[in-house]
């Protein structure tokens, strides 16, 4: 049994409008999302912004409401859960955030930053607490001292620690990172990326890695899901999408990550001249009329992608 | 444009609705009803309660509400029983009392504070702008009705230089020159003590508005252009500064209504406020309700008035 | 991002004393408190308001500091617990109406939404209510009123302000990751609301609160001074301001209202100095040096 199951996904916002507040055509922020992480594997979510990947993640730890289609956790559906009372899921999934210095309350201090999930699950005297945000510190390479410190003595890099160290407080199974470095210098990025593989590799965690960055989503994931308005375009192992991508959506993007290698200029200007012209030819059978992607059809065992009906 | 119009004003009548529900209630809950003034002990309480019926006065709330509210909207607003006379009649000598004195006080408030907020924000930090900007301070800070009474103490009867109360000298005929003379000469002192209190919050936002715009990219360029220093501000920095202001307006209506009440009580001027106050000494309920529903109904009047000319100034509301 | 080590209160009490006028206002402030709750203690107020008819408007001498008024009252006397009745009414009012407020915008601000919607036509709907009208016509309604039933009666009718200020800065806080990141912690709405965004509005609370001392202990003596505040055997701050609506105590009997105008101007000015100081620490723009 898979981790997380998430099936036919939807959420749409509601736009209301006019004198009486008439209903006007909903947002699909996401719309029909499909897919599963194991134990342990890092699962990355691509696309541009508005492609309804940072929606998906927030759907799935219960920020936003979920429209139809379900959730499951370790076979158990969140939908429900969410509505509930029962919140014991939360222990299990948590969270880092794209921005280290909105995502840090700035009138508290570190102890009661990190210990804030402690606080709601677990029940500890005082002693007990400050141990435990200390050694959550110095796994996560902060000084133990500094938890009477407030965020704002801190570094970029070194708030989004204090992140990391609250959201692995309870020792989930699933963190839900949205964008987790992208608030970053490129020189602390790595650091950070690396430093979340040694965490993973320690606590067995999953990630769903919620990225624009094809960069990063090489370097962490197992599995990658590709997003283009509210959809799957294409979803497969790191090596189905980089080594072998179907989707023209995909290979367009793919064709943008930038070559490190000066002498590959020309080469990369013209794959990338014939992959844009590929793509504006091939539209019209990739998306249907509303500019939308088609259903996944399976292309090996891992393999999917949004093929056009009559390929 | 006119869709945004439509629309507040749309929002204005459920609101005048409720108030005057809310009005009505208060009327209820006040001690006595119509027919207590005009009781006489010896009249027999069989009469009473026959004119009880008669009134409608044993109907259940909402069908008097309906009763109320349809002959006020025909402009009766019942009787006053202390004046023995209809409500509207009684009110409405008051209420143009207070028009005019609202009016003139508006004018000196504009009057005092766009010279004083565009010497303030022009030259700022020079001993002009300190001398304001302490006088907008105090100003602030100084209650009302204290700060009418020093003045009523000081020009009113210290040096006599105006009138200590009424609107117009008693005797004279309604349409000489000489009555329009004296009703101005008995609203000089009452608007100026009014708008020496009530201009300061203007003046400050003014001088705000000047400094944070003459600071500004378009105002830099146009002094890189070589305009001249009154061109620049008279032409755009007054222009932009004035915007806002503009918008206050109808938030500066709806703070005069609490200060004629003051004002008027004090200067013993016959208008609205002062009709109120002794009405409810009085106990004169009726009049007491028909007022705080004109006052209502002005408020909402004000607050339809800023929200439209927000709109005509700010064109990014107009936009939504 | 100056003062990067200090914690909030250090730096208002530092913006406090670096602005002398502040200071000056804040230490008047605590010495009339101080002196007027004090001093209150040592009177009786019973004997003070009572008339005494062989000591009409005398003149201030050593016997009466201030003077007597019409009714042969010691106006010393009433002036110090007047000014106790003054405060502690204003200061009943602030805590109250800022209470509500505080709770009604800190709800509409974070949920959003409906809740807001309905929340905000409420508070719209009390906007327009011609306040001051209102309030003394409930005055005139409840039979018999103290310093409780007139609290209440401002109070109703004061919240609305500051539901409105602190609604809108929910709204911008609500938006912001930690929020999220309690959500996500399990926290529930109620603990997020108290103890993730309260404190993040504290220094406009205070601010606002400060600033409606000073307009509250002015609504309080114009009412009492337009007669529908406490009734005469509680003096205020404003009945003693009204007695000056009879010319003859204007004009010649000074010393029966200018102290107690004197009195109100003083705290109003000195309290409204410690707000705009306040306002200024909690706007890192704004600092003196």
């Amino acid at each position: 049994m898979a981790l997380l199951e998430v099936e036919q996904l939807k959420v749409h916002f509601p736009i209301r409008g006019g004198l009486f507040g008439r209903k006007a055509e909903p947002v699909k922020a996401v719309d029909g999302v499909r897919f599963t992480i194991e134990e342990g594997q890092t699962y990355g979510l691509v696309g541009e912004s508005g492609s309804g990947k940072t929606t998906t993640g927030r759907a799935i730890i219960g920020l936003n409401p979920i429209t139809s289609g379900d959730v499951l956790f370790q076979g158990r559906s969140l939908k429900r859960i969410v509505r509930g009372s029962n919140q014991s899921f939360r222990r299990d999934i948590q969270m880092i955030f794209q921005d280290p210095y909105s995502s840090l309350n700035p009138k508290k201090r570190v102890i009661d930053i990190v210990a804030e999930p402690l606080r709601n699950f677990e029940r500890m005297s005082g002693q007990e607490e400050k141990r435990a945000v200390q050694e959550l510190l110095e796994k996560v390479g902060l000084s133990p001292d500094s938890i009477h410190k407030y965020p704002h003595e801190f570094s970029g890099g070194q708030r989004q620690r204090i992140g990391i160290a609250r959201a692995i407080a309870l020792k989930p199974k699933l963190i839900i990172a949205d964008e987790p470095v992208s608030a970053l210098d490129l020189s602390v990025q790595a650091q950070v990326l690396n430093f979340m593989r040694d965490i993973q590799k320690e606590l067995n965690l999953a990630y769903l890695l919620i990225s624009h960055d094809l960069g990063i989503i090489r370097h962490m994931c197992d599995y990658i899901g590709i997003m283009y308005k509210g959809r799957h375009v294409e979803q497969g192992t790191t090596s189905d999408i980089f080594g072998n991508p179907q989707h023209i959506y995909t290979k367009r993007l793919l064709s943008a990550i930038p070559d490190m290698d000066p002498n590959n200029r020309e080469k990369q200007l013209q794959l990338r001249a014939a992959v844009n012209l590929e793509y504006k030819e091939a539209y019209n059978r990739f998306f249907d009329e509303q500019g939308l992607a088609y259903p996944l059809k399976p292309l090996s065992e891992t393999h999917y992608a949004a093929m056009p009906e009559r390929g | 444009m006119w869709k945004i119009v439509a629309r507040r004003i749309t929002i204005m009548i459920p609101q005048i609705l409720l108030l005057s529900i809310f009005v009505f209630l208060l009327a209820k809950a006040m001690p006595g009803d119509a027919l207590s003034g005009l009781i006489d002990p010896n009249i027999d309480p069989k009469a009473i309660a026959e004119k009880r019926i008669q009134l409608g006065l044993n109907k259940p709330w909402y069908e008097q509400y309906w009763d109320w509210i349809t002959s006020a909207l025909q402009g009766d607003l019942g009787q006053s029983f202390r004046f023995k006379m209809p409500v509207t009649e009684l009110v409405g000598e008051r209420m143009a009392n207070t028009f005019w004195l609202s009016l003139a006080t508006l004018v000196f408030t504009y009057l005092i504070a766009i010279p004083l907020g565009i010497i303030s924000g022009r030259y700022n930090d020079t001993l002009a702008d300190r001398m304001i900007t302490g006088y907008t301070y105090i100003g602030f800070a100084a209650p009302l009705f204290i700060f009418a009474l020093v003045m009523l103490w000081v020009f009113g009867f210290h040096f006599g230089w105006f009138p200590t109360g009424g609107s117009v000298e008693p005797g004279s005929t309604p349409g000489t020159a000489a009555y329009i003379a004296s009703k101005l000469y008995h609203l000089l002192l009452p608007a100026l003590s009014m708008a020496l209190i009530t201009t300061v919050t203007t003046v400050q936002m003014l001088r705000n508005e000047i400094i944070d715009t003459k600071f500004k990219d378009f105002i830099v360029t146009a002094r890189a252009k070589g305009a001249s220093e009154s061109r620049i501000y008279n032409r755009h920095v007054l222009r932009n500064s004035l915007l806002p202001i503009a918008a206050f307006f109808g938030y500066e209506l709806t703070g005069l209504i609490g200060g004629t009440v003051f004002i008027e009580s004090i200067f013993s001027y016959p208008g609205m406020g002062q009709l109120f106050l002794s009405s409810i000494s009085l106990r004169d309920f009726s009049v007491v309700t028909a007022l705080v529903l004109l006052y209502g109904v002005a408020s909402i009047l004000g607050s339809l008035l800023s929200d439209l000319i927000l709109g005509i100034v700010d064109p990014r509301i107009r936009i939504k | 991002m100056g003062d990067k080590n200090l914690s909030g209160w250090r730096i208002v009490l530092k913006e406090i004393v670096r602005d002398k006028m502040a200071l000056l206002s804040l230490i008047l402030i605590v010495a009339i408190t101080a002196f007027v709750y004090l001093t209150s203690l040592l009177l009786d107020q019973s004997q003070i308001v009572r008339v005494n008819l062989f000591e009409l408007n005398k003149p201030p001498s050593s016997e009466f500091w201030l003077g007597t008024d019409q009714g042969g009252r010691d106006v010393f006397g009433q002036l110090i617990i007047g000014t106790r009745n003054s405060l502690t009414i204003a200061i009943l009012v602030t805590s109250l109406s800022g209470l509500i407020g505080i709770a009604i915008g800190l709800i509409s601000g974070y949920f959003g939404g409906m809740v807001d919607n309905f929340f905000m036509r409420i508070v719209d709907f009390f906007m327009i209510l011609p306040t001051l009208m209102i309030v003394i016509a409930f005055v005139t309604t409840v039979p018999k009123y103290g310093i409780m039933s007139f609290t209440l009666i401002m109070t109703a009718f004061l919240w609305m302000g500051k539901a409105r200020l602190i609604r809108s800065k929910a709204l911008q806080e609500r938006e912001l990751d930690y929020v999220k990141a309690s959500r996500t912690s399990g926290s529930s709405h109620l603990k997020i609301m108290l103890v993730q965004v309260l404190p993040n509005l504290s220094s406009i609370i205070i601010v606002s609160m400060t600033l409606n001392l000073a307009a509250n202990i002015g609504l309080e003596s114009g009412l009492s001074f337009l007669g529908f505040g406490f009734p005469e055997s509680t003096p205020s701050l404003g009945t003693l301001v009204s007695y000056a609506r009879n010319p003859q105590v204007l004009e010649s009997r000074w010393w029966i209202w200018v102290p107690a105008s004197v009195l109100i101007l003083v705290l109003m000015l000195s309290i409204n100095n410690v707000g705009q100081a306040l306002r200024r620490a909690a706007d890192a723009r704004q600092r003196l040096g």
